[in-house]
């Protein structure tokens, strides 16, 4: 059976440390935009954490929420693409094909959770940051859309250390580097057609909601959250 | 009746053509040299990237796609309005239609430039067109964008043909006026026209025919254009009112760029004894007409939004309504609305300066409500967390500004090389009714006055 | 070639000239009539009218609509991509690209049509006046050479106005 691959956040974990964005910057050769251009709203963060504030001080609640390509069965970014740049997988994936893209940034006004980035310049790292660039992961000219991949180079190369080792895919092989670097734990990764998978179990768990649900996107990602955490105070 | 030894009507249409002023000279090197800037800006944007201009994370399209929707709208100006008057035979269309006409063509040129100038790798804009390539892969015929790239192309070569075929007879007039190399130049343009009984039959048999197909062409484009919108899940983007809306928008703001045209083609070429008084306040009371009906739609589209209370949209609502872009907004509802309903209602106020200045008001109105479409609604999607905003760069208003003048430009050429009227519609119009029986006559004399 | 043709300032004399030129024996499709202007309201006005120019277009219309239809569905599944969970072949979408190049099947059908049978482009043909670009009406017959034209000339000078004038020999 085909994979279908799919994230649990869990956000009764997370701390909001983002060591996962700047894993995610490392491993996907991210361009940083500067102070200034991030200013203007050139920033690119495949993951972000979002904080929420609840609450009035000094009673404050900050709640953080991990967002990242929601990798939609129902993509909305998917269909506007004259191009096929935006297209769906068999394994469930939202790829996007840089070298098909032209620019219109049709998907990332269509994307109801603004995780996709458009390259507005041509990257550049100053020296010698050049030389930690991933080698797996190709650098996206001016022009081209991008945006989180579940780190598909990732999930290619363990796919194929399984097939050179002759044995079959294992839960947890293989791991984003939002995954491998989160200290508390709190995002899971996995086959969500392989019901035995944590990813798969924790899909179902009763704290598990999705994002923007009522959009009907059908994301892949499910948030884990205490639904009482919420709740006033009774006094 | 003799109709041929003075023959003003010819003359006074074709002297345009043969006289020009300093002042022409000096307009065209003016707006040449703005058309070169924007071509210099667009130019700057390409060498950098796209990121010279004011577009950002979440407002993915800015002013280049305001100027879409925008130019696209003038384009309904003319062969939507000049069809529609042609098939319901309207007497006092014929001195307005070429004008018309002309406009649709170069808005939609112009129109159909600015989504080539937003992508980010423009020069892989034939991509949208499906062609069999080494790539082996085809548009994505479900993308708003390739509906566009087929609506744009259709509508462009119909009114294109619209334009042109009535052209050729006229043609076929300069070339036996006049000698040498415009001779040659306006006999090769009229492709042996004689003016046969065949020839004018079949030519306006097409026109017929072409005038019943570009009226559901031109409705279908901004439907098209507002599915660019309507599809997608952005707050105030999805709505069924969009296609109607939009249509409606666009013969709104077409009427009033033709009205500007028109007056100041009567002033420059001096075409009083053609272009009167008559057809401005017709087009005037279409102009009351579109802004009501426009005032309609806005109170339609904010009244379910403002019932419906989803806190998206109401985000982008109140944003609109008296937020960050109220002032743009109430300067829209005052142009598009209040100010034509107030002047164009009584008769005492709608005399030609008082037309054309609504026409200008409608403009910047209609110009503003594409904007208040598209950028409000990206500013603020449903995770507040990426709310932002849009603020235009250099670049896209110096190709915003050198649009405008490539129009004028275009339209100052246009009305140098072919008469801006169409010499033999007029000459139709004119044409004194043969003699018939009493009791005929009798029987015939509402159909004569209902003739053009 | 030869020809013969005359040159009226008004409709209702070209009318009569038409007239004469029928009575004098001389075949509809022989007379030639030219004008700066289409005369729907006269009877010579109507020569050489046609419907089936509709017909045509309609066909060009059909021609487009399968075209489209063919274009759409077979590049969607020559390569099947899934997009937002649409159908392969995803019909609504395609509907729209069908409307467009149904209507521009018609439109170029139509054009198309029109140069054809008008028979544009073409060099100027010997039978003609400029004098037709002032406003005069052009009514003429032409014949291979030697066939002589005396009938002709004849039946329009009996409009009694006018001025005739000889092409060739």
């Amino acid at each position: 059976m085909a994979h279908r691959w799919g994230m649990v956040v869990d956000l009764d974990k997370c701390t909001g440390c983002e060591a996962c964005v700047t894993a995610c910057h490392a491993e996907n050769n991210i361009p940083t935009a500067g102070a200034t251009e991030a200013g203007r709203g050139r920033a690119m963060h495949w993951l972000r954490v979002e904080r929420y504030w609840e609450g009035d001080f000094p009673d404050v609640k900050v709640k953080f929420k991990p967002v990242m390509c929601q990798h939609c069965d129902n993509a909305p970014c998917e269909a506007v693409c004259p191009t096929y740049a935006s297209h769906q997988t068999d394994e469930g994936l939202n790829a996007q094909v840089y070298n098909r893209c032209i620019g219109t940034r049709y998907c990332a006004n269509a994307c109801s959770y603004n995780v996709r980035f458009f390259n507005f310049f041509n990257p550049q790292w100053e020296k010698p940051l050049q030389l930690q660039l991933n080698p797996d992961v190709s650098v996206r000219e001016v022009g081209v859309m991008e945006k989180c991949t579940f780190c598909v180079q990732r999930i290619k190369s363990g796919k194929s250390a399984a097939k050179a080792d002759g044995r079959e895919l294992k839960d947890g092989d293989i791991q984003p580097a939002c995954v491998q670097s989160c200290p508390a734990g709190a995002i899971i990764f996995g086959d969500l057609n392989d019901h035995e998978s944590r990813a798969a179990r924790l899909t179902h768990s009763p704290r598990g909601t999705k994002l923007l649900e009522d959009e009907g996107t059908e994301p892949k990602v499910t948030y884990l959250q205490r639904q009482s955490w919420n709740e006033p105070d009774t006094q | 009746m003799n109709r041929t030894r003075n023959n003003p009507l010819a003359d006074d249409l074709i002297r345009p053509l043969l006289h020009t002023s300093v002042w022409f000279y000096g307009a065209v090197l003016v707006l040449a040299t703005i058309v070169l800037c924007g071509a210099a800006a667009w130019a700057y944007q390409v060498w950098y990237g796209i990121g010279v201009a004011g577009i950002n994370w979440p407002v993915f399209w800015g002013f280049y796609l305001t100027n879409f929707v925008f130019w696209i709208g003038i384009s309904h100006a003319g062969t939507l309005i000049s069809a529609i008057l042609r098939l319901v035979n309207a007497r006092w269309r014929r001195p307005v239609t070429r004008c018309a006409e002309v406009i649709t063509v170069f808005a939609l040129m112009i129109g159909a430039t600015f989504p080539i100038i937003h992508l980010g790798k423009p020069w892989l804009f034939f991509w949208l067109a499906p062609y069999p390539s080494a790539r082996e892969i085809w548009p994505n015929f479900r993308s708003p964008l390739v509906w566009d790239f087929f609506a744009i192309n259709t509508y462009l070569t119909g009114s294109l043909l619209f334009l042109i075929l009535p052209m050729i007879p006229d043609f076929a007039v300069i070339r036996d006026r006049s000698s040498g190399l415009r001779r040659r130049i306006y006999g090769t343009l009229a492709l042996g026209w004689q003016g046969t009984t065949t020839q004018w039959h079949r030519l306006e048999a097409a026109m017929q025919i072409m005038a019943v197909a570009i009226i559901p062409v031109a409705v279908s484009v901004h439907t098209i254009v507002s599915f660019d919108f309507s599809m997608a899940h952005v707050p105030m983007w999805h709505s069924t009112i969009f296609g109607p809306y939009f249509v409606a928008g666009a013969i709104f703001s077409g009427i009033a760029a033709l009205i500007i045209a028109m007056a100041a083609l009567r002033r420059t070429l001096r075409l009083h004894a053609y272009l009167h008084p008559l057809h401005f306040d017709n087009l005037a009371k279409l102009l009351l007409l579109m802004s009501l009906l426009w005032g309609y739609f806005v109170f339609s589209e904010r009244l379910t939004v403002w019932y419906g209370n989803q806190p998206s949209e109401m985000a982008v609502f109140w944003a609109t309504q008296r937020g960050e872009y109220a002032s743009l907004y109430w300067t829209m509802v005052f142009c598009n609305f209040i100010i034509p309903v107030g002047i164009l209602s009584f008769r005492r106020l709608r005399t030609l300066p008082g037309i054309v200045l609504v026409s200008c008001g409608v403009l910047v109105g209609m110009w503003l409500e594409r904007f208040l479409i598209i950028v409000p609604g990206l500013a603020n999607k449903p995770l507040s967390y990426s709310w932002g905003t849009y603020s235009p760069q250099p670049t896209e208003i110096v190709i915003m500004v050198a649009t405008f003048a490539a129009m004028a430009l275009l339209y100052m050429l246009f009305s140098k090389v072919v008469p801006i009227i169409s010499i033999w519609e007029m000459k139709v119009g004119n044409q004194p009714h043969p003699a018939l029986p009493a009791d005929e006559e009798e029987e015939q004399q509402g159909l004569w006055r209902a003739r053009p | 070639m030869n020809a013969v043709y005359a040159l009226y300032d008004n409709p209702a004399a070209v009318q009569r000239a038409v007239d004469g030129l029928r009575a004098a024996g001389v075949a509809d499709a022989d007379i030639q009539i030219m004008s700066s202007e289409p005369f729907e309201e006269y009877e010579f006005g109507h020569k050489d009218s046609a419907s089936w120019i509709h017909w045509i277009a309609g066909l060009g219309g059909i021609t487009g609509l399968t075209a489209a239809y063919l274009l759409t569905s077979l590049t969607q599944q020559a390569w099947p991509l899934r997009t937002s969970g649409m159908p392969i072949v995803a019909p609504w979408p395609n509907l729209i690209v069908i409307f467009e190049m149904t209507m521009l099947g018609a439109i170029l059908a139509t054009v198309l049509t029109l140069f054809v049978s008008a028979k544009l482009p073409r060099r100027l043909p010997p039978l003609y006046d400029t004098e037709v670009s002032d406003g005069y009406i052009l009514v003429g017959v032409q014949r291979t050479s030697g066939q002589p034209l005396g009938d002709v000339t004849a039946a329009l000078e009996a409009v009694g106005e006018g001025r005739v004038k000889h092409v060739g020999r």
